[in-house]
């Protein structure tokens, strides 16, 4: 029998709600174990070896601290291919919702006041392709079972995973709901990365962007059709960037530069 | 052509009928839309005065937004054994007829897409010639009668509903439903049905005006709107996901976790999308949004003709009413006229 | 509405052929050879130069690869295939006797039958060399109907000249007059191969007969407009320029749309156009 490929698992800060979804898989759960080889699972196994040479590296979470960086460094060093695993590991989700503002040492004061760290520095919320090669990105918050398994299969086939360079809309008008924009709601989907099959706007709940920007989102356009829906830049501005990470930092600039 | 007359008061009886020869699907409200639904009972299947629009067209039934095309092993395939019931749509109005026949005309030109052909078959259509909503203008687009591509084809004249019968399939369905289905048309029905068209066409209030649009789309093909319409398209593809006449689809394979079976996907893709013209080594045709939206347009308004000797463009309003930034066939128009 | 309809061979399914060998061209261009599996051998493969097949690979996906092999030479399909993305990287992986999946022979192809008799002159680019050689050996096979045959080829260097030690024995031919060059560095092959771009060597495409020839095309999208201003030098005539041109196709068979330009679906009426169409036909390159 072939060799099964090796994969580890490695968590870094955020919810660890990417990890769980992967054992949210359930009955392919099992199956997953008979083709892969998991060197590595903290949040669900014993035994695990701290950085193992691995086939495929999963990493969830952003990097937050010095220690971090470096263990990301020894897992790129181990992995064959590094996968940036959900939307913290891919863009730094909502704890890199203020990056760039240049008020990171200040916020961290005001939390922590003067207390010394000596173990884990911390330092300002990044995603990991900041600091090393990633070799693909599953995006999520947390990535769909289906949509996970897809890019995980085509890892372990070889393949890069197909990524989707659709935004949410087009999933949610394939279940047939009515444009939350022209309902007057405040839904991001045009500007956020599909394959999540759109279940909150199915649920007349709009999209707050949580699988991250896509490649063309148009910014300025959405921005002007919310205001002219009424509602405030501030809000507008705060809303894209929860979930809008690094990937939003440029973007904000030059919407308020225009402002 | 058989002309029969369906009393208001058998309205209800009409379910029964059309459940003998497969499932009823009919408009269905969700929110402040419709969509078309299945029809459980017979309560349920209600024939509106006014044109209903469902947010996705009939297109559905034919071609559905994401499906399995093959399933395969890495040397081996085969296509999927596929239950697909008949339908029979109700209330589906005369411009989604139009598009019906543009969707045929398009599948079996060139090649026949099998996959097309077997829904398609099991598809039976019941119209109804409804009255105008906010958008529509297919009275521009010679869209709003129709006379082919329906089973079955209803007007609503006052107290009964007069029915045209369109194929062999409608022709069965009004032989079984024999005591709802009447040959005895009331003398006046002339009258009503004159009556009827002038009420629908006075109810139209979309008066985008279309003439000459094929040219001026020649004229205006660098026109710098296109570049404003350009900055302001959020690339979100709606406008092609709820157009009755747009196809486009996107193929890609699925891997069972062994890699040893797998399933080829096709589903609904949009020309609105970065990735729609991109080829291998990252050269795309159509980089800008400017130049995705302006394929559109030259196609629904000038291309088809060339291909298939009508515009591509049924008049529903959908995009009209679809789109959040208000790039539509209105305000393209006003301005290839400006 | 019912319908009367032939049934077609399945649009959507492959043939399954198997790959009976594979050599390296260029560091990142190899060439494969493909037969049908034994039960498709009852088909007719009949193809014309300058068409082209949907090349599956089951779990990665499908894409358009121009046919490489001459329909003169049956039984064997041929392919050139560049590693660039995602299928191609699995296509490399290939090992003799593994299955691929093909579709086709789609397109319109070279117009065969306006083109006999005429004087043919060939200018290919970089990979455009690959639906090319197709014609190159149906002409050669067929040499008899055809008039004079010209061949020019420009590559980015000598490691990316395609089919170079076929062309290099070519060099010897009466049959055809071949000229070769890249864009750069022709270091030890002075003789044979020279530098610059294959427009510099139109010097050597002399007393050409406007009426009698026809020019066929292919190369890189930014190399269409040079030679084609080279090729009108000789009064040819706009519509016997031909041009094997490159769309995204899913389908092949005039379904998806991505290769839509205008009303016009590449996959139907091309890859290969006239160059009146390219004026005709905005986007076409």
């Amino acid at each position: 029998m072939k060799k099964k490929p090796t994969l580890g698992i490695y968590g870094f800060t955020g919810c660890a709600g990417c990890q769980l979804a992967i054992l949210d898989c359930e009955d392919i759960l099992v199956d997953l174990f008979n083709y892969v080889d998991i060197k590595v699972f903290f949040e669900a196994m014993s035994n695990n070896e701290d950085i193992a040479n691995v086939d495929i590296a999963l990493v969830e979470g952003s990097i937050n601290t010095n220690k971090q960086l470096n263990e990301l460094k020894e897992i790129r060093d181990k992995a064959g291919v590094l996968v940036a695993f959900g939307s913290c590991a891919n863009h730094g989700c909502v704890q890199a919702m203020a990056l760039g503002d240049g008020k990171w040492e200040e916020r961290f004061t005001k939390v922590y006041g003067d207390a010394k760290f000596t173990v884990a520095i911390p330092r300002e919320a990044q995603p990991i392709h900041k600091f090393v090669k990633v070799d693909a990105f599953i995006p999520g918050c947390p990535p769909s079972t289906l949509q996970m398994l897809r890019a995980l299969t085509q890892l372990l086939h070889g393949n890069q995973p197909t990524y989707t360079n659709s935004p949410v809309c087009l999933e949610c008008k394939f279940r047939e709901n009515e444009c939350l924009l022209n309902d007057g709601k405040l839904c991001l989907g045009p500007l956020t990365m599909g394959g999540c099959t759109a279940p909150c706007p199915s649920h007349n709940t709009p999209c707050i962007g949580c699988w991250g920007i896509i490649e063309e989102a148009n910014h300025t356009s959405e921005l002007t059709l919310l205001k002219e829906k009424g509602f405030k830049t501030e809000d507008i501005i705060r809303r894209f960037r929860i979930f809008g990470g690094s990937k939003i930092v440029e973007k904000v600039q030059r919407l308020l530069e225009v402002e | 052509m058989r002309i029969l007359k369906l009393s208001k008061k058998d309205e209800k009886k009409l379910y029964d009928v059309l459940i003998e020869f497969g499932e009823v699907w009919a408009p269905v409200s969700k929110g402040s839309k419709y969509v078309y639904g299945k029809i459980e009972k017979k309560e349920d299947l209600i024939i509106y005065e006014k044109c209903i629009l469902p947010i996705i067209p009939v297109k559905k039934f034919l071609m559905p937004q994401d499906f399995t095309m093959l399933n395969f092993t890495p040397s081996k395939y085969s296509i999927p054994e596929e239950d697909i019931p008949t339908t029979v749509v109700v209330g589906v109005p005369a411009c989604a007829i139009h598009a019906v026949n543009i969707l045929d005309k398009f599948y079996t030109t060139d090649y026949v897409d099998n996959y097309y052909m077997k829904r398609r078959e099991k598809l039976i259509i019941v119209g109804k010639s409804g009255l105008p909503e906010e958008n529509c203008f297919c009275h521009k687009t010679n869209t709003s009668i129709v006379e082919e591509g329906y089973d079955l084809f209803l007007f609503d004249l006052g107290d009964y509903y007069l029915v045209w019968v369109g194929s062999e399939k409608g022709d069965d369905i009004v032989r079984k439903g024999s005591d709802i289905f009447s040959e005895e048309v009331p003398k006046d029905v002339s009258k009503k049905f004159v009556e009827f068209r002038r009420k629908k066409s006075n109810c139209f209030t979309n008066d985008v005006d279309l003439e000459g649009v094929t040219d001026l789309m020649e004229l205006n093909y660098n026109a710098p709107f296109w570049d404003e319409f350009g900055e302001k398209c959020l690339s979100c593809g709606q406008c092609t996901m709820v157009c009755p006449t747009c196809t486009c689809f996107n193929v890609i394979d699925d891997l069972a976790l062994s890699a040893e079976t797998g399933g080829r996907r096709r589903y609904w893709d949009s020309c609105m999308f970065k990735d729609y013209s991109l080829v291998a080594g990252h050269h795309n045709f159509r980089e800008s949004k400017a130049e995705r939206l302006k394929l559109w347009y030259t196609h629904k308004l000038k291309a088809f003709i060339g291909h298939f000797g009508s515009p591509s463009c049924v008049g529903c309003g959908r995009c009209i009413e679809t789109c959040p930034v208000n790039i539509n066939i209105v305000t393209v128009v006003e301005k290839l006229k400006s | 509405m019912k319908y009367e309809y032939k049934k077609e061979p399945e649009l959507y399914t492959p043939i399954m052929m198997r790959i009976i060998s594979k050599r390296d061209l260029t560091p990142d261009v190899r060439f494969f050879q493909a037969v049908p599996r034994e039960e498709y051998k009852h088909l007719d493969f009949n193809y014309k130069p300058g068409q082209f097949m949907m090349l599956s690979l089951f779990g990665t996906g499908e894409a358009p690869f121009s046919i490489s092999s001459s329909p003169t030479r049956k039984g064997i399909f041929e392919f050139a295939i560049r590693k660039t993305g995602k299928i191609t990287n699995k296509i490399f992986e290939l090992k003799d006797g593994d299955m691929v999946g093909l579709r086709g022979p789609f397109g319109n192809g070279f117009p065969i039958e306006k083109m006999l008799g005429k004087d043919i002159i060939i200018v290919a680019g970089g990979l455009g060399a690959v639906p090319l050689r197709s014609l190159l050996l149906y002409i050669m096979d067929k040499r008899e109907l055809f008039g004079r045959l010209i061949y020019l080829y420009g590559a980015k260097n000598i490691d990316d000249m395609l089919y170079e030690p076929d062309f290099t024995e070519m060099l010897q031919s009466d049959q055809l007059e071949l000229h070769l060059t890249v864009d750069k560095g022709n270091e030890g092959y002075e003789d044979t191969i020279e530098e610059g771009l294959v427009t510099h060597l139109f010097k050597y495409v002399n007393n050409i007969d406007p009426k009698n020839t026809i020019a066929c095309v292919c190369g890189p999208p930014r190399m269409y407009k040079s030679v084609v201003k080279e090729i009108l030098k000789y009064n040819l005539e706009k519509d016997k320029i031909l041009l094997n041109l490159e769309r995204r196709m899913k389908c092949g068979v005039g379904k998806c749309g991505h290769c839509i330009i205008d009303y016009r679906y590449t996959c139907i009426v091309g890859p290969v156009f006239t160059y009146w169409d390219v004026i005709h036909m905005r986007e076409l390159i």
